[in-house]
């Protein structure tokens, strides 16, 4: 008698699985990788022109073609708006964002919908048609209004030593601008090109940018080392001591984590109030409210990281250390701390990263004064305030360019063999 | 020699009381029992790692119940040899000595003489994650032996070891137990081990310890 055949048994094929598991993990590190990448996509890391006011009119058009008059010989930049197709310049249909000398005295701007408002810009170029030199101090006058600001940044070529590079601007009006030059300048040239440099080198030339980024550095620095002192022995505490109210305390560590990070600066706001005035008036809106402001938050990070380290080193090492004559202190020092080395540095960069980024508490804490207060994302906040963009993302990049380094430094430091 | 008397602890739902156990000074102790009957328990009793309630516990001539584990004179062998995991094997072998601030050479001499009783010599500059079972076994006994503790706490430290090895190991055991004195506590499940070392040997039943 033969048992009647039962089928093979077969498991279905793991491939949905991995794909699935694939699908969601890839897209995240996507998003990741495509958002950090944009930034750097995204800033025009070239030169721009200096454009003086807008030669199309804001408007409805009731015909088709609108006409603009242009100047022949000089330079134009165009960008297309929503709805136009083209630009017509010379029986040429320029299209998109670029610069282009005018042949004509007219060019017409083609409307995708004839009764729609017209969005695109027509800018000239401004030239410099004057060039005055008193005491250093090179006035330059041009053709067109150039609507730089005092503070900005300016890149001159073609005027010979001295002149050509970089030079803050000392002064404005609608047509001329000044700039500083070194003692030992060529004389005054004949002509001049401008431009604008790029908005990197305009964030990091500008002295306010400057104060920020080494406020960030230094206050995220000594906020690091304060957290990794606090948070060693809370971590080492709440991992191998049992006492009553341990869950309150557990409770209290978290609460600046689950806090909105603004709800945190008003609440040190407050809490000064309550402060001897010698002390609130050398804390509050001066650089050890940023301190302060970064550690709330930046140390229940560090706290959380080192009581998981301490909590995967088992008791095993300490009882061993204990029976061959540490008391707890040594223990502690010679076989538990250097264990948590890689959570330690962790821990660290947790909290470095952690306050380059805070804003919130700073802004109500320590308030957004330039030179005094501002710190990187209080930087970008200004900047995107004045409507400047890319000064913002400028400011983002160095932010982005910081945290790459920690975070490699803290890398290669915890990948380093204990053993050599 | 180990001296349990009346010995009662409590740790959460688990209690043992009046539990007594003697080891004369220099004899092989194997105590046997059941898998969660409280050997580690009276094992870390003795080492000073847990509290008891009551009792006496006395190590050579000394009642050692209120001293602190490094007071004790014990050498410990976890089940898990717990060797640290940032020193090299050296380090692991002079880290008692080191505590008690010996001179260098006296250290140096010491671990040598570990080394050379435990076959180990040639692993000394090794790091513990590069040693196989056996090996981190010797470093682990060397390592409680180095301060000549009187006493020598062994938790199932021939547990994760296979056959070849496991006979390898008892041989050393003995050869160390020969050559040291020391007052040996060692805790087993396996009745095999328990015959081919023990000078005395004690089962634990019911919280509590009886000698066969």
């Amino acid at each position: 008698m033969s048992e009647p055949a039962q089928p093979k048994y077969r498991v279905a094929s793991d491939k949905p699985f991995l794909i699935g598991l694939g699908v969601l993990a890839g897209s995240y590190l996507l998003i990741i990788g495509a958002m950090v990448l944009a930034d750097l996509v995204f800033l025009d890391y070239g030169d721009q022109p200096i454009l003086g006011n807008e030669r199309v009119q804001q408007g409805r058009y009731a015909e088709g073609a609108v006409p603009i008059r242009v100047e022949a010989g000089r330079t134009y930049h165009f960008r297309l708006g929503k709805n136009e197709v083209a630009l017509k310049h010379d029986e040429q249909m320029l299209t998109g964002k670029n610069l282009f000398k005018a042949n004509t005295d007219e060019v017409r701007l083609q409307p995708r919908i004839p009764n729609a408002p017209i969005t695109a810009s027509l800018r000239p170029e401004a030239l410099v048609i004057q060039i005055a030199l008193t005491n250093h101090i090179a006035t330059l006058t041009t053709d067109e209004s150039h609507g730089l600001l005092w503070g900005q940044f300016i890149r001159v070529h073609g005027a010979g030593a001295g002149w050509d590079g970089v030079h803050e601007i000392t002064d404005t009006t609608t047509n001329q601008l000044s700039i500083a030059l070194p003692e030992n300048s060529a004389a005054t040239p004949k002509t001049l090109q401008l431009s604008k440099p790029n908005p990197l080198v305009q964030a990091l030339r500008s002295r306010d940018i400057q104060f920020s980024i080494m406020l960030s550095l230094i206050s995220c620095t000594i906020t690091t080392l304060m957290s990794i002192w606090v948070a060693v022995p809370i971590g080492y505490i709440m991992s191998r001591f049992e006492f009553r109210g341990k869950p309150l305390i557990d409770t209290l560590l978290d609460i600046p984590i689950v806090l909105p990070p603004l709800v945190v600066g008003l609440s040190l706001l407050i809490l000064f109030r309550y402060a001897p005035d010698w002390l609130s008036d050398s804390v509050v809106y001066k650089w050890p409210a940023v301190v302060l402001a970064q550690f709330m938050v930046a140390c229940a990070f560090a706290v959380r990281t080192m009581r998981v380290t301490f909590d995967q080193i088992p008791h095993r090492y300490e009882q061993v250390a204990l029976t061959l004559g540490c008391n707890r202190q040594q223990a502690f020092w010679r076989v538990i701390l250097p264990q948590a080395k890689g959570g330690l540095l962790a821990a660290a960069t947790l909290s470095w990263a952690r306050a380059l980024g805070e804003f919130g508490p700073i802004l109500v804490f320590a308030g957004a004064t330039r030179q005094k207060t501002e710190v990187l994302p209080t930087s970008a906040f200004l900047e995107l305030q004045a409507g400047r963009t890319e000064g913002m993302l400028a400011v983002s990049l160095i932010m982005i360019g910081a945290a790459v380094i920690v975070f490699l430094i803290a890398r290669t430091l915890g990948m380093k063999r204990v053993f050599a | 020699m180990i001296a349990l008397k009346n010995i009662s602890l409590k740790q959460g739902s688990f209690e043992l009381s009046g539990v007594n156990l003697t080891i004369a000074a220099g004899e092989y102790g194997v105590l046997m029992g059941r898998s969660g009957c409280g050997k580690t328990t009276i094992l870390e009793a003795i080492c000073g790692l847990r509290s008891i309630e009551n009792g006496s516990i006395r190590l050579g001539d000394e009642e050692v119940a209120g001293f602190p584990p490094a007071e004790r004179g014990v050498g410990y062998v976890p089940q898990d040899r717990a060797l640290f995991p940032t020193m090299i094997v050296r380090e692991q072998l002079a880290f008692a000595l080191v505590l008690r601030k010996q001179p260098q050479t006296q250290i140096a001499a010491r671990v040598n003489e570990l080394a050379k009783l435990l076959g180990i010599t040639q692993l000394l500059d090794r790091a513990p994650d590069k040693l196989s079972g056996g090996e981190a076994q010797r470093v682990a006994l060397g390592r409680a032996l180095a301060h000549r503790p009187a006493v020598l706490c062994l938790d199932e430290p021939l547990a994760a070891l296979d056959e070849e090895l496991h006979e390898e190991m008892c041989r050393l055991l003995e050869h160390v137990h020969r050559e040291t004195g020391v007052t040996v506590l060692h805790i087993t499940h396996s009745p095999s081990e328990a015959k081919r070392l023990a000078g005395c040997h004690f089962r634990m039943e019911n919280g509590k310890v009886t000698r066969e």
